[in-house]
C-alpha cells in the first residue's frame, strides 16, 4: 500500500461523476483527484451537491454516471463496505452515529465489521473494541473513563457526539477522512484538539476533506481548497491563494464583501436593563442595558455561560436572581411565556429540534404564533388573514420562495432560519434574541440574514445576537459583551475591535484559572 | 420459597421507596437504564399479594405449573423480542407455528411415524426458517411496514393449513412425539399426594433464551440488529448489510415459531390446526411489558423471560385467589398501561435534566 502511494499519491479520483434525484440534476459532471496525505476544504453553498459528492464517496449513493477509482482500480459504484474497506471513512454532518449504542460500540464496531468484510455472524471480540475506542477517544480529545465508555450515545450532549462521531472515523486505518462541517458545535479548544488531529492524520499520509462554511478554520488548516458550485467544481487550489472576497464570489457566483453590514447607530432610548443577574454555577452578576435600534453580540466560549444567559432571558431557563426592566418598568420572567408577554423574542439556535415543525408548510410555520389572534367565532382560524400575513413575513424575510404552501423541509437552512425569525416578527417583539442565527447556513443566505438584522434594528428593536461566529459580531454589532466563566469580562466596541481582541477576552481568565 | 421468605420481601420494597423519596434521580435513572426493574417489581408484588391471599401458591408445584405454561409463550416472545429490537414487528410467528406444527405431524404419520423427535425439531425449525425468511423478504423488498406484511402472511399461513393441509383434530400422536411431551426432569409430591412434573421439553426455553442473548450481546449481527432498530438510514450508511439483517430477524423468529410449535403439539399431545393462532398480542404484550419499546432498538432478553413470567403468572395463579379467568385480562391490559405510562413520563422527566 505504501508502495502504490508513493508511486501514484493520487489514490482516489473521481471522473464525470453525474448524479440526479428524480428531476434534480444534483452533480453535473464532476473529476477530482485526492492525493495521500494532503488537505482538502470542500467549499460551496447549501445544494451545490458537496453532500451528495461525499456520499458518492463513500459509498452511501451511486453515482447516475461516472467512475470512481480506487488505487487505480475503476468502479461505477462503491457500495459502504468497499468504501469502508479502502479506508475511507466519513464524519456525516447528522454524525450517523447509531443513537441506541454505547459510545464503545459505536466508536470501535466498524473495525471488526469491515475486518470481516460485512460478514455479520461474527463474535465481538469486546477487549479489542474497548481498546480501539479508547485510543480513537482520547485522541479526539476526551475524558475515557467506563462510564462514558457505556453511556448510549443519544444521552450525551451535541458536542461529545461530534467529538465520538469524528473518533469513530479515525479509529481504523483509515486512508481518506471526510469530515462534514466537523466543527459546527464544538468550542474554541475542541476546535483546536481537532486540528491538532488533523495534522496528526496528515503526517500517517492520511488524506483530509473538510466540508465547512467557517472560512477561518481552513485558513488556519491550511491546504486545497475544491469550490463547487451548482453541482460542478469551479475551483481548485492552495487555499492561502483565495481571499475570503474570491472564495465568497466562486460559492456564490456574485460579489460579497466582508463589508461591515452595521451602518446605523442606535438611539439614546434604554429599552432593556438588566442587573445582577445570576444562576449559580452558570453565570453570576451580569448586567447590561440595551437600546433602541441597537444590536448587541454577547459570546464566550460554549461553557462561558452565555447559552444559559440566552435560555434566563428568554424564559426558558429562568435566572435564579437579578431584576430585568424593559422600558423603565420592572418585569418578572419565570416562563417562557412570560418572556413573550414582555415582548422579548427568542430564536433558538438549534433550530430543526427546537423551532420549526419541517413536515408544515411555511404557511403554518409562520403563523404559529398568533393563532389566538387569528382565531374567531368558535375558535375557528381566519385562514385568508393568516395567509395575508404569512405572505407579508416571506417579503419581508426574502425568502426564496413566494408560495406559501411548500413544506419548511424543502427550503434551504438559510430560508429556514429566516422562516423561524420571521414568525416571532409576527409578534411585533420590540427584543429579539438570536441564538447562533447562522449556523449551518451558507454564506449567500448569511448575507440576506445580516440585512434583515440591520434592517430590524433600523425599526427600532433591540437585538441580541448569541454567537461564536466571530466576524459575525464584527459585521454587525454596535457592542460585543465577552463572557468568561459567567461573567461578562468585556465590553467591546464592535466597529473598532478585532477577532483578537474578543478571542483574547474569551480565553483570558481561563489560562488565569488554570495558572 | 418458604414463609420466612414472604415475610422479608415487603422490607426491601420500604427500603426502595424510602430511597426513592431520597435520591429520586438515582433510582430513575436506573429505571431508565433497566425497564425490567418494573417489570421484575411488578413480578414481585404480585407473587406477595398472591402468597398472602393463599399460601398454597407457595409450592414447588406452582412453580412447575408456571415453568411449564411459559415455554411456547417464551419461544413466541424471544422471537418477538430480536424483530422489535430491530425495529419490526411480527403477527404472523403463531400461524407459522401452526402450520409448521400440524404440517409435520401428517408428515410423520402418514410417511414416517417412526421420526426420532430430533428429526422432527430439525424439520421443525427448518419450516419455521423458510417462512419467517420469507417475511423478512418481503419486508426488506416490498419496504412495507412489517405490521401490514405479517398481518397478510398470518391469513396466507393459517389460511393455507386450513384450506390445504386440513382442518381435523389429530388426537393420536406418532411415535416419539406422542412420548416426549411426558419425559420428565422433575417430579414433586403435591400436598394432595398427586405427581407434578417438569418436562424435559422446558429445558428448550433457557437454551433459547441463552442463545438469544449470546447472538444480542455478543455477536455482530447482534449489534447490526439492535442498529437497524435505531436508526437504519445509519445502519446502512455504515456498512451493515441491512438486507441480511431482515432475514435473519425474521428467519430467527421463524425458527423459533416452529420450535415453539413442536413444543405445543408434545406438551398438549394433540395438533389442532385452529391452536395458537389469537395468541399473538398476549406474546406482544409480554415483550412490551418486559421493557422493549414498540419503536424499536431497546430491549432485552431478561426484560423478554420477566415479561413472559408476568404475563402467564397472571394467566395462571389468579384463579388460586378467587379471582375469575375472565378477569385476567383486565389485570394483563391495566399492567400494560401501567408500565407504559411508567416508561414514558421516565423519559419526559429525564430528558430536560439532561
Amino acid at each position: 500500500m505504501t508502495q502504490n502511494t508513493q508511486k501514484n499519491r493520487c489514490f482516489l479520483e473521481l471522473r464525470n461523476i453525474h448524479k440526479r434525484f428524480g428531476g434534480v440534476h444534483a452533480l453535473r459532471g464532476v473529476d477530482l483527484s485526492l492525493e495521500a496525505g494532503e488537505v482538502y476544504h470542500l467549499l460551496g453553498e447549501n445544494g451545490c451537491g458537496k453532500s451528495t459528492v461525499i456520499k458518492i464517496m463513500a459509498g452511501a449513493h451511486p453515482p447516475s454516471e461516472g467512475q470512481i477509482v480506487l488505487d487505480g482500480e475503476v468502479f461505477n459504484e462503491l457500495t459502504p463496505i468497499q468504501s469502508l474497506d479502502f479506508g475511507i471513512e466519513t464524519v456525516y454532518q447528522d454524525l450517523s452515529l447509531i443513537p441506541n449504542l454505547s459510545v464503545m460500540e459505536n466508536v470501535a464496531l466498524g473495525e471488526q465489521l469491515v475486518e470481516g468484510h460485512g460478514r455479520l455472524l461474527r463474535r465481538i471480540d469486546r477487549a479489542r473494541m474497548q481498546q480501539t475506542a479508547t485510543k480513537a477517544l482520547s485522541q479526539v480529545g476526551l475524558d475515557v473513563t467506563p462510564e462514558l465508555m457505556s453511556t448510549i450515545v443519544s444521552e450525551l450532549p451535541l458536542a461529545t457526539r461530534q467529538l465520538v462521531a469524528i473518533a469513530r472515523a479515525i479509529a481504523c486505518e483509515a486512508r481518506l477522512v471526510i469530515m462534514d462541517e466537523p466543527t459546527t458545535s464544538l468550542t474554541r479548544r475542541e476546535v483546536e484538539n481537532l486540528i491538532d488531529v488533523v495534522s496528526r492524520l496528515r503526517s500517517q499520509n492520511v488524506a483530509v476533506l473538510f466540508v465547512t462554511h467557517k472560512l477561518e478554520e481552513c485558513y488556519r488548516i491550511g491546504g486545497h481548497a475544491i469550490v463547487f458550485r451548482d453541482g460542478q467544481c469551479v475551483a481548485q487550489g492552495p487555499i492561502e491563494s483565495y481571499s475570503r472576497a474570491d472564495l465568497a464570489e466562486l460559492m456564490t457566483g456574485r460579489q460579497i464583501s466582508e463589508k461591515r453590514y452595521r451602518e446605523g447607530s442606535p438611539s439614546e432610548d434604554t429599552l432593556m436593563s438588566l442587573s445582577n443577574f445570576s444562576m449559580p454555577g452558570r453565570f453570576n452578576d451580569v448586567g447590561f442595558d440595551l437600546r433602541k435600534g441597537e444590536v448587541l453580540g454577547i459570546t464566550g466560549l460554549s461553557d462561558s455561560g452565555r447559552n444559559e444567559l440566552a435560555l434566563a432571558i428568554a424564559g426558558i431557563r429562568p435566572a435564579a436572581s437579578g431584576t430585568i426592566s424593559i422600558n423603565d418598568k420592572n418585569i418578572r420572567i419565570a416562563t417562557a411565556s412570560d418572556s413573550i408577554d414582555a415582548g422579548i423574542a427568542y430564536v433558538p439556535e438549534d433550530r430543526l429540534s427546537e423551532g420549526l415543525f419541517l413536515s408544515k408548510s411555511i404557511y403554518q410555520n409562520e403563523v404559529a404564533l398568533i393563532l389566538r389572534k387569528l382565531a374567531g367565532f368558535m375558535g375557528i382560524l381566519d385562514m385568508k388573514k393568516g395567509k395575508e400575513i404569512a405572505r407579508e413575513i416571506s417579503a419581508d424575510m426574502r425568502l426564496n420562495t413566494a408560495d406559501i404552501e411548500l413544506p419548511v423541509s424543502s427550503l434551504s437552512g438559510g430560508n429556514q432560519q429566516r422562516v423561524l425569525i420571521g414568525r416571532w416578527l409576527s409578534i411585533n417583539p420590540e427584543i429579539l434574541v438570536l441564538h447562533g442565527p447562522t449556523v449551518g447556513v451558507d454564506v449567500g443566505s448569511k448575507d440576506a440574514i445580516y440585512q434583515t438584522i440591520q434592517k430590524m434594528a433600523e425599526d427600532g428593536l433591540g437585538l441580541i445576537i448569541v454567537s461564536d461566529d466571530l466576524p459575525e459580531l464584527l459585521q454587525n454589532c454596535d457592542r460585543i459583551l465577552v463572557m468568561n466563566a459567567g461573567e461578562v469580562v468585556s465590553d467591546l466596541n464592535g466597529a473598532s475591535a478585532s477577532e483578537d481582541d474578543i478571542y483574547q477576552a474569551m480565553l483570558g481568565s481561563v489560562q488565569e484559572g488554570a495558572a | 420459597m418458604s414463609s420466612a421468605g414472604t415475610s422479608n420481601k415487603p422490607a426491601p420494597g420500604h427500603v426502595s421507596a424510602s430511597g426513592q423519596l431520597q435520591q429520586r434521580r438515582g433510582l430513575g435513572d436506573l429505571i431508565a437504564k433497566k425497564p425490567e426493574l418494573v417489570t421484575l417489581g411488578l413480578l414481585i408484588a404480585i407473587c406477595i399479594a398472591v402468597a398472602i391471599a393463599n399460601p398454597a401458591f407457595l409450592q414447588p408445584s406452582t412453580l412447575i405449573d408456571i415453568g411449564r405454561a411459559s415455554v411456547v409463550t417464551g419461544l413466541f416472545a424471544l422471537g418477538v423480542f430480536v424483530i422489535l429490537a430491530a425495529g419490526g414487528i411480527d403477527v404472523s410467528f403463531t400461524a407459522i407455528a401452526a402450520l409448521t406444527m400440524y404440517s409435520i405431524t401428517l408428515l410423520a404419520i402418514n410417511h414416517a411415524p417412526n421420526m426420532p423427535i430430533y428429526v422432527v425439531f430439525l424439520i421443525a425449525v427448518a419450516g419455521g426458517i423458510a417462512l419467517g425468511v420469507l417475511n423478512g423478504f418481503l419486508v426488506y423488498t416490498l419496504r412495507v411496514p412489517s405490521l401490514i406484511v405479517t398481518i397478510g402472511t398470518q391469513y396466507l399461513f393459517r389460511g393455507g393449513l386450513l384450506a390445504f393441509v386440513g382442518t381435523t383434530w389429530i388426537m393420536e400422536l406418532p411415535g416419539q412425539m406422542g412420548t416426549f411431551g411426558r419425559i420428565s426432569l422433575l417430579e414433586f409430591e403435591t400436598a394432595n399426594g398427586a405427581t407434578v412434573s417438569l418436562p424435559v421439553y422446558f429445558l428448550i426455553l433457557p437454551a433459547a433464551a441463552i442463545l438469544t442473548w449470546w447472538i444480542m450481546r455478543r455477536t455482530l449481527m447482534g449489534r447490526a440488529i439492535f442498529s437497524l432498530g435505531g436508526s437504519p438510514d445509519v445502519t446502512a450508511r455504515l456498512g451493515y448489510n441491512v438486507k441480511i439483517v431482515h432475514l435473519f430477524v425474521f428467519g430467527y423468529a421463524g425458527a423459533l415459531a416452529g420450535l415453539a410449535g413442536i413444543v405445543h403439539v408434545t406438551a398438549n399431545r394433540l395438533a389442532n390446526p385452529f391452536d395458537l393462532v389469537g395468541t399473538e398480542i398476549a406474546v406482544i404484550a409480554a415483550v412490551v411489558l418486559g421493557g422493549a419499546r414498540i419503536t424499536g432498538g431497546t430491549g432485552s432478553v431478561i426484560g423478554t423471560m420477566l415479561g413472559v413470567l408476568l404475563v402467564v403468572v397472571v394467566d395462571n395463579v389468579l384463579v388460586m385467589v378467587g379471582i375469575p379467568s375472565t378477569w385476567q385480562r383486565v389485570f394483563v391490559g391495566a399492567f400494560i398501561l401501567l408500565a407504559a405510562a411508567f416508561f414514558v413520563t421516565r423519559q419526559r422527566k429525564f430528558k430536560p435534566a439532561k
